[in-house]
């Protein structure tokens, strides 16, 4: 691909970039947020046409003008948000769009073998064809979709972060399988925000910014990282935690005692005291949502106590959780936390409504002073709090639920992966967001299957794995080798 | 299970926005798209198809169509289904359907007119036939809404249950017959005129008026929209949503009931047969108003615009004595072309 | 996704709504004593209604959602009460034609002697009246006629066509009497959807040519109140000025009432259609100017004769000795001269 340019009304996404795959190697693409690599790779995929640049596929010039054509190029695109059919299986899934058919009539058990085939290959043999994939879990489910884009016989893969709902195993297979990819000669255009991934599996990196490719063709394994980050930023700055204060010695703010779902986790308990941030560090699927989901009542336990400030809070009451001071950022962004056609402002006083409100009508004036003044202590961009927050970018969007709660006065902040989807440099900011919280005294939980997050930004850590509290420390005395060791051992240290 | 998709930021559509910020939050300039409640955009394709009807109406039925008189009858006949739209825009916005309006107004009307009602209406005061044409029209809704919201059940089946069973008792009441509203005061309160505006007219415009404030100034109505466009955040965010959906369903009951009122007025009857369609008239004029059919938006400008859109439309082809056939065939024409009016113009002023 | 458990007072919540329901007033709805029974009166006395051998009648017909088959029903069943040597079964009314086939096999497996019988569908109910007929009972078809003659012995039917006619004819003398020039016609129809709707139409626009008129304003309700105004409300506005006023249908007739009433207009003649209670009374206080009868009375007519055919008796006043086979019943014109003599025909709606 040569000076592409892509312009949408208002914008122009792309502004020439260069990008050129060899066949069989990793091409990584790096850039952050807005820096026009979902469009890039669209275009790539036949669902943009670009107003200027050319394609050129195998020596010769082309025009994608469909998706299908790319397809029947032999590219085929592993999207970020998952494009299955959540009602059908799995082997419907895979030959989706290039059904395996004889005179109009699908071969059912033909597609069940190949999907059959094609699993196993990844290195997922558990995983049914006749499945319906609105009950696999996400990984499974991403798992499918990469099984679909094999499917196709495709000579380039690209893959919008295949790892960011994989636990580190997971991560692990899927490389092993990228590596058989390029031993055939396939190639993979690879976006990821993890640049210790890229080290691992990548061979050349790409980074974008602003729509314009600033680098190409840099060595992954070789290119240091502040490079790496200076390029994608235009700054130099080194990806940092902030400085923990000195841990506080009140009383417990938040005390969870033997709280326990059948099914989910055990006799779980913990407790965090006003300005500390407690880790919960642990895999996918190791229970960390559920628990803080149920501390939250958003869940109902099973058995034991959340209480708050010595208050006991009703079982599965979020009303009761949210009037004594909790407040949740949840794990799915989009589908649990935000109200997406909504603007800035409405998503920010969601939980706050009574205080804006005489006799239930809103003093918007009020409303809008507070949502503003928020935004622009957070360092909300852009400022504007009247837009559409699905017009935000993932950093700004987990900003506005923070502020939500925030605007509550909360004196328990719980963080569920509050830094997926989020750029590095958005990440910065976060982080130090949460450390300014406890500072003011709030008593925070962050739960993160980032180990070195969960190790950067807690005063202590709980290990959590298969449902149970394998090991509890102060977050300087653990890295992240214990940490994997003790999830591994899978037993109280 | 859905998965996160982060950084809309790089969408095209997330850029495109940009462009208008200010005018879709209803914090633009104009009085106005003021005045149209914030999606002066989407409402204007609905303003012109009006003005297009109109000057239709006035060029082949002239002063028959452009008389205040004919203005009045249009609104009258606006009135009942107008009432019964706003209340079907807030269950729509709030993620909710209601298919059981028509029965409920027909047994509202049935009970609010048998013997016995009209018999204490009589010793007492004809606000009797009110209140229980309302009583019943909210009881109605509140088991809608107990079903929906903490029974779980579908809306779309719920209320399908509540319209068969509701339209079944009218008829077991009233026997089949159609009750005469015997009460002349009550139809000539209802019937009447303030200062040359039609009792009805003014209730409508009532109606529209709180339902407005209610959905674009209130706490309950933003409840409603956050509930409506994404339930589980409106939950975690600690909104009661179970119980605010259940109000959905009692506030639309209670405009059937007061629906119902106003059809006994002028109809001067109670009977089992009121009604018939009005669910699909009333979700016609919420969507082509602009109500998201998933919920989470909605007008209530933009639906008593649609419900004056059918009303002028009916008018005006009565006027000019054009069958009911091709009427129906214009109606769904012009449905069409308002959807994808608003759709052009929306577009359009995106990306200037 | 996150599934929560509910703490919920549904149960209670629910009673209370019941209990609402129950509270917002009584139901009770004492029926107006209906005088349905047919004018016995004129009738020439005869030794046809003195009784005979004992016959069962079957009845079925349609689910009386409206005023005028409610009539119908009631009215057959008041018609077989008067005679001792008929017992009489009646069917529970039904709009499903699979369910009504089902009441007709029952009747000829339990033996009956005649079936009188208003298909929801004529053409549905051919093959099992056929197989009635076979069966050796007499089938008497009441207004919607089978599709072959062979599935009824005799066939009774009111006339659509007829009733277009008789209110255009009126409407023509109208026209004459009060020496009318260039005078507003207006037609209010039913279901337009609906044959009869349309024979009823055909035979006004028939009538009126007779006296070089045509209809200027039409438009179609759906036999329910609430349309019946709404067509009628923008109907006033259609025509500042109509001289007169033909209305398919008395039920809906209510609804079109109150829109003239609400528009304060009564410069027409008004003519309905139908001959309900209502129409008649208005006709006696002066505010309807006509109506014309389509007869409720055909089922009772129908179980008539289907006692004289299973009694093997004939009609007293033709000289004919069998029953005739088809019989199509006129479409009388009420006003205010004659309407006490219809008004006991008059169903409540």
């Amino acid at each position: 691909m040569a000076g592409i340019v892509k312009r949408f009304p208002g914008v122009t996404a792309l502004d020439g970039v260069d990008l050129d795959v060899l066949p069989g190697e990793v091409h990584c693409l790096l850039g952050q947020n807005g820096a026009g690599k979902s469009t890039l790779i669209k275009t790539l995929a036949g669902v943009h046409t670009p107003d200027e640049g050319t394609i050129t596929w195998d020596g010769t010039e082309v025009t994608l003008g469909h998706p299908q054509a790319a397809m029947d190029m032999g590219i085929a695109t592993m999207y970020q948000e998952l494009d299955l059919v959540e009602g059908l299986t799995v082997a419907e899934n895979v030959f989706l769009g290039h059904e395996k058919s004889r005179f109009g009539f699908s071969q059912r058990s033909a597609a069940r073998a190949a999907t059959r085939e094609l699993l196993a290959g990844l290195g997922h043999p558990e995983i049914s064809p006749t499945a319906e994939v609105g009950d696999l879990s996400a990984a499974g489910q991403q798992i499918v979709s990469m099984a679909r884009a094999l499917s196709r016989k495709a000579r380039l893969i690209v893959m919008d972060e295949p790892s960011a709902v994989l636990d580190s195993g997971e991560v692990e297979r899927l490389f092993d399988v990228i590596r058989q990819l390029t031993a055939q000669g396939v190639a993979v255009v690879y976006i990821s925000h993890r640049l210790e991934e890229i080290r691992v599996i990548g061979d050349r990196v790409t980074v974008l910014k602003d729509g314009r490719t600033v680098a190409t063709g840099l060595p992954a394994k070789e290119t240091p990282t502040s490079e790496v980050i200076r390029l994608m930023t235009g700054r130099s700055i080194e990806y940092v935690f902030p400085e923990r204060g000195t841990t506080p010695q009140d009383e417990p703010l938040l005390v969870v005692e033997g709280i326990s779902r059948r099914g989910e986790f055990e006799d779980v308990s913990f407790s965090v005291r006003p300005g500390e941030v407690l880790g919960l560090a642990g895999l996918v699927g190791a229970g960390r949502s559920e628990i803080v989901e149920t501390v939250f009542g958003a869940r109902r336990a099973d058995a034991g106590t959340v209480t708050v400030g010595g208050r006991r809070l009703r079982p599965g009451s979020v009303d009761s959780a949210v009037s004594a001071g909790v407040g949740l950022a949840p794990e799915e962004r989009k589908s649990q936390a935000l109200v997406l056609g909504d603007s800035v402002a409405h998503n920010i006083s969601m939980a706050t409504l009574t205080r804006f409100s005489l006799g239930g009508l809103i003093d918007r004036g009020a409303e809008s002073e507070a949502a503003q003044e928020l935004a622009t202590s957070l360092e909300l961009r852009p400022t504007g709090i009247t837009r559409e927050i699905r017009t935000l970018s993932g950093g700004n969007q987990q900003k506005v639920v923070l502020a939500r709660w925030l605007l509550r006065g909360c004196r328990v902040l719980l963080l569920d992966e509050p830094t997926r989807g989020v750029d590095i440099g958005a990440r910065s900011e976060i982080y130090a967001l949460v450390r300014r919280l406890a500072d003011d005294g709030v008593a925070v939980v962050v739960v993160s299957s980032e180990i070195e997050e969960v190790l950067g930004l807690s005063d202590r850590v709980l290990v959590v794995g298969d449902g149970q509290v394998l090991h509890e420390a102060p977050a300087t005395e653990l890295d992240e080798h214990q940490v994997l060791d003790i999830i591994m051992r899978g037993d109280a240290a | 299970m859905s998965v996160e998709t982060p950084r809309t930021s790089e969408e095209p559509a997330g850029t495109q926005e940009m462009a208008a910020p200010a005018a879709t939050a209803g914090s633009g300039p104009s009085a106005l798209s003021r005045f149209l409640g914030g999606s002066a955009t989407r409402n204007l394709g609905l303003v012109i198809a009006l003005v297009i009807l109109c000057v239709v109406g006035l060029a082949t039925a002239g002063e028959r169509f452009g008389s205040f008189d004919n203005a009045l009858t249009i609104l009258r006949l606006a009135a009942v289904v107008g009432v019964v739209s706003v209340g079907m825009t807030f269950v729509i916005c709030g993620g909710g359907i209601d298919l059981s309006v028509g029965a409920i107004v027909a047994l509202s009307s049935v009970w609010a007119t048998t013997l016995a009602t009209q018999t204490m209406a009589e010793d007492i005061h004809w606000i009797v036939m009110v209140l229980t044409a309302l009583l019943v029209g909210g009881a109605c809704g509140l088991v809608n809404g107990l079903l929906v919201a903490y029974g779980k059940v579908a809306p779309f089946i719920a209320t399908l249950a509540m319209l068969a069973s509701a339209r079944g008792l009218a008829e077991l009441i009233a026997q089949r017959r159609t009750q005469i509203v015997r009460d002349r005061s009550f139809i000539d309160f209802f019937g009447g005129s303030v200062i040359g505006i039609p009792v009805l007219v003014i209730i409508f415009a009532i109606v529209a008026a709180l339902g407005w404030v209610l959905l674009n100034r209130t706490t309950f109505g933003r409840r409603t929209l956050a509930i409506g466009g994404n339930p589980e955040a409106a939950r975690l965010a600690g909104i009661k949503v179970e119980r605010q959906t259940a109000y959905l369903y009692v506030l639309l009951g209670l405009a059937c009931g007061l629906a119902a009122v106003m059809l006994m007025a002028r109809t001067t009857t109670g009977t089992s047969t009121h009604g018939q369609l009005l669910e699909l008239d009333t979700i016609a004029a919420a969507v082509i108003g602009g109500t998201l059919l998933s919920g989470g938006r909605g007008t209530i400008v933009g639906t008593v615009l649609g419900v004056l859109i059918f009303t002028t439309l009916t008018n005006v082809f009565t006027l000019n004595n054009v069958d009911t056939s091709t009427q129906n065939v214009a109606k769904g024409v012009i449905i069409v072309a308002a959807v994808l009016l608003q759709q052009r113009l929306a577009a359009r002023r995106r990306s200037t | 996704m996150i599934r929560r458990t509910i703490s919920r007072p549904v149960r209670a919540a629910a009673a209370l709504g019941v209990v609402a329901l129950v509270a917002a007033g009584c139901t009770s709805n004492t029926p107006e004593a209906a005088d349905t029974t047919s004018s016995d009166s004129q009738r020439a006395g005869s030794s046809n209604d003195d009784p005979g051998d004992k016959v069962t009648i079957g009845f079925s017909g349609p689910a009386a959602d409206h005023g005028w088959l409610g009539a119908i029903n009631s009215a057959a069943q008041a018609e077989a009460k008067k005679f001792s040597d008929v017992e009489f079964k009646a069917a529970e009314g039904t709009n499903d034609a699979s369910q009504q086939i089902a009441q007709v096999e029952t009747f000829i497996n339990d033996k009956v002697d005649a079936i009188v019988l208003l298909p929801t569908d004529g053409a549905a109910l051919t093959e099992v009246a056929t197989k009635a007929m076979n069966a050796g009972i007499i089938v008497v078809n009441v207004d919607r006629e089978f599709s072959t003659p062979f599935a009824a012995r005799t066939t009774i039917l009111g006339d659509n066509y007829g009733m277009g006619v008789s209110a255009g004819t009126y409407a023509c003398k109208l026209v004459k009497d009060k020496n009318l020039t260039n005078p507003v016609i207006a037609e209010i129809a039913g279901i337009d959807a609906l044959p009869l709707t349309q024979d009823r139409s055909k035979g006004f626009a028939d009538a009126l040519k007779g006296c070089n008129q045509t209809v200027d304003n039409r438009v179609a309700a759906e036999f329910t109140v609430e349309s019946g105004e709404k067509v009628a409300s923008n109907l006033l506005q259609a025509a500042p000025k109509i001289d007169i006023i033909w209305n398919h249908d008395d039920d809906q007739g209510v609804g079109v009432m109150a829109a003239f009433d609400n528009a304060k207009r009564n410069e027409f003649a008004f003519i309905g259609g139908a001959g309900s209670a209502n129409a008649m009374r208005w006709i006696k206080e002066g505010k309807m100017e006509a109506t014309v009868l389509y007869p409720p009375t055909q089922a009772a007519d129908g179980v008539r004769l289907a006692r004289l055919l299973a009694q093997d008796k004939s009609m007293s006043d033709l000289v004919q000795v069998a029953v005739p086979r088809r019989i199509v019943l006129d479409a009388p014109v009420v006003t205010k001269d004659n309407v006490e003599e219809y008004l006991p025909l008059g169903f409540e709606s």
